[in-house]
């Protein structure tokens, strides 16, 4: 029956945030009974009522973290994807309904669940695919251009710092987790078949370019001196250290790259803006 | 407190401004978003959730030449409106900086809650029909529309269950809100069928108490039964089929009872050819025009 104004019939009257905190926990633990005592069962059960929503909430959550791992799906299969996405998604509600920002730590999750402990890349090809999945998504931003660095004097290029493009992103993995992501999304099987996971460890750079989402791989010494110049280290620090490297034709291919969007000479204060007028 | 507008990520200049014509309009998915630019189909307008531009990147760029050909619609699926909590302000400024980027001709949230605590629940969850709820949605809708800067729509959802304590029909509970806080209303017919179905309620009842000045826009999509024990149905508002005959035939009578409003076929699940979807739009068209020419009539 419609609800014409009627006298609820049993039960105290919940607030607004007491229904809404025992619908999450039904829906978030499966344990509905405080959700159910407030639902009309009316030829369906309270609990039968509220699992088209918990299907709801996990098909939609799962289905979010398979478009940002879609490599580490098609490794474990649907199947296994899904249980462990339950377990996941219980436990780790989103913050926000922003869901390209869902399942940060997943990798971290597969690298504690144990059934997948027989696939010990698995949690190096998830926490590549979260690089790549965030690059895509990233915040547009405008690459510095090259020619600023030649209106610096050498004292003030000694103290600049580079600010990375919001795409980039720095991983080391013990696996060669772009290859294996490569050859599984490739559906190429001869590939993934002829890797040795523990051919590792790799270091990689993850970014967004005008062509979509790119994995390079760099070197040791490459990688730590990249590292240094995204942590905001200013110039002559980078280049103190020994990261026994080409520094110069690093940074060059970098800023040819678009990986830096603006350039300080201290802590605070961004020049970019004032340089380019 | 709202920050100040910012800067447009990008300049937009759309040869299509000004408000979605009361026509048939498309939801645009991912799937059809290189086809839509490259082939520049005859579609009215289009419409896409709002959450999947949050970011940078290629889908918002692709969503930025669409809307210079064409009108485009925000429809959002994550503001929470009757969150006992509150608004996410995060949230919220995202949808304005899409807002900015895109110059949307209409932008619309639904009559639902998805968070609490400060975790978001992945769904449009029904809300207790009660004086409480409605002071919360009231206050969340002033909340938006003054952080937006404009008029949002609200739409009436599907739902599977009703709570013991409610005390107002769904639809006084909507024509209340819109009439509280100056919202429009986004009438989904599809929804009020489910609904109607699933709960015993008369559709034309839901229709006649809905306010005609206040639809802004109309949803239609196709929906799933559940064969339930006991021969009992149970319809489920999936998105991934076409607009059922019932549907079609309740369109008409919110066409006359409202007028020519901008119409949305939406498909969402296993998403199909952007043909099928013109043919949808096509046979709302026809139903929009014959309405139009029926409201001249009449007026």
């Amino acid at each position: 029956m419609p609800p014409h104004r009627c006298k609820h019939p049993r039960g105290a009257m919940p607030t607004l945030l007491e229904l809404q905190q025992a619908m999450r926990h039904g829906l978030t633990s499966g344990d509905d009974a405080a959700a159910c005592a407030y639902v009309i069962s009316d030829g369906l059960s309270a609990s039968q009522r509220l699992d088209v929503y918990r299907n709801g909430f996990l098909s939609r959550l799962t289905s979010a973290l398979r478009l940002s791992y879609p490599a580490v799906h098609r490794l474990v299969g649907a199947e296994f994807f899904e249980g462990a996405a339950r377990l996941y998604i219980a436990d780790h509600p989103p913050r926000s309904a922003y869901l390209d920002e869902y399942g940060g730590d997943f990798a971290e999750f597969l690298a504690h669940f144990s059934p997948a402990a027989s696939l010990a890349y698995l949690p190096d090809v998830a926490r590549l695919e979260w690089a790549v999945s965030c690059a895509a998504h990233a915040p547009e931003a405008e690459p510095l251009d090259p020619a600023r660095l030649m209106e610096l004097d050498e004292a003030q290029r000694a103290r600049v710092r580079f600010v990375p493009h919001p795409s980039v992103a720095l991983l080391q993995a013990g696996s060669p987790a772009d290859l294996i992501r490569r050859s599984v999304l490739e559906q190429d099987d001869a590939a993934l078949a002829a890797i040795d996971p523990g051919a590792g460890p790799v270091w990689l750079l993850v970014e967004r370019r005008a062509s979509g989402t790119q994995v390079e791989r760099l070197n040791q010494a490459e990688w730590r001196f990249t590292v240094a110049l995204c942590a905001g280290l200013a110039l002559h620090e980078v280049l103190d250290a020994t990261y026994g490297t080409e520094a110069g034709a690093v940074l060059a291919r970098h800023l040819a790259a678009g990986r830096f969007t603006a350039i300080r000479l201290d802590d605070h204060h961004d020049i970019e803006g004032e340089l380019s007028t | 407190m709202m920050g100040k507008r910012a800067v447009p990520h990008a300049p937009v200049a759309p040869k299509a401004r000004g408000p979605i014509p009361a026509e048939a309009g498309i939801g645009l998915r991912f799937r059809h978003h290189q086809e839509v630019l490259e082939s520049r189909p005859a579609v009215a307008w289009f419409e896409v959730h709002t959450e999947n531009y949050f970011g940078g990147g290629a889908a918002p760029a692709c969503l930025e030449a669409v809307r210079r050909e064409y009108p485009v619609s925000l429809h959002g699926v994550g503001l929470s409106l009757g969150s006992a909590d509150g608004v996410d302000r995060v949230h919220l400024e995202r949808v304005r900086g899409v807002i900015e980027r895109v110059d949307p001709g209409l932008v619309s949230e639904h009559l639902s809650w998805s968070a609490v605590g400060g975790a978001y629940l992945g769904d449009l969850l029904p809300l207790p029909m009660t004086e409480e709820a409605l002071e919360v949605v009231c206050r969340h809708v002033d909340q938006a529309q003054s952080g937006l800067d404009r008029r949002i729509l609200v739409e009436n959802p599907s739902t599977y269950l009703q709570f013991r304590h409610s005390t107002i029909p769904e639809w006084e509970f909507l024509a209340a809100l819109a009439r509280r806080t100056g919202c429009g209303i986004l009438c989904d017919v599809n929804n009020i069928y489910v609904s109607a179905a699933n709960h015993g309620w008369d559709a034309l009842t839901y229709l006649d108490a809905l306010p005609a000045a206040a639809i802004g826009e109309i949803h239609l999509a196709g929906h799933t039964v559940r064969e339930l024990e006991g021969g009992r149905t149970l319809r489920i508002d999936d998105h991934g089929s076409r607009v059922a005959p019932q549907v079609w035939a309740l369109y008409a009578e919110a066409l006359a009872r409202f007028g020519p409003v901008p119409t949305l076929i939406e498909w969402d699940t296993d998403v199909p050819a952007l043909e099928v979807l013109q043919q949808e739009a096509a046979h709302a068209a026809a139903s929009l025009q014959a309405s139009a020419g029926r409201y001249a009539d009449a007026a």
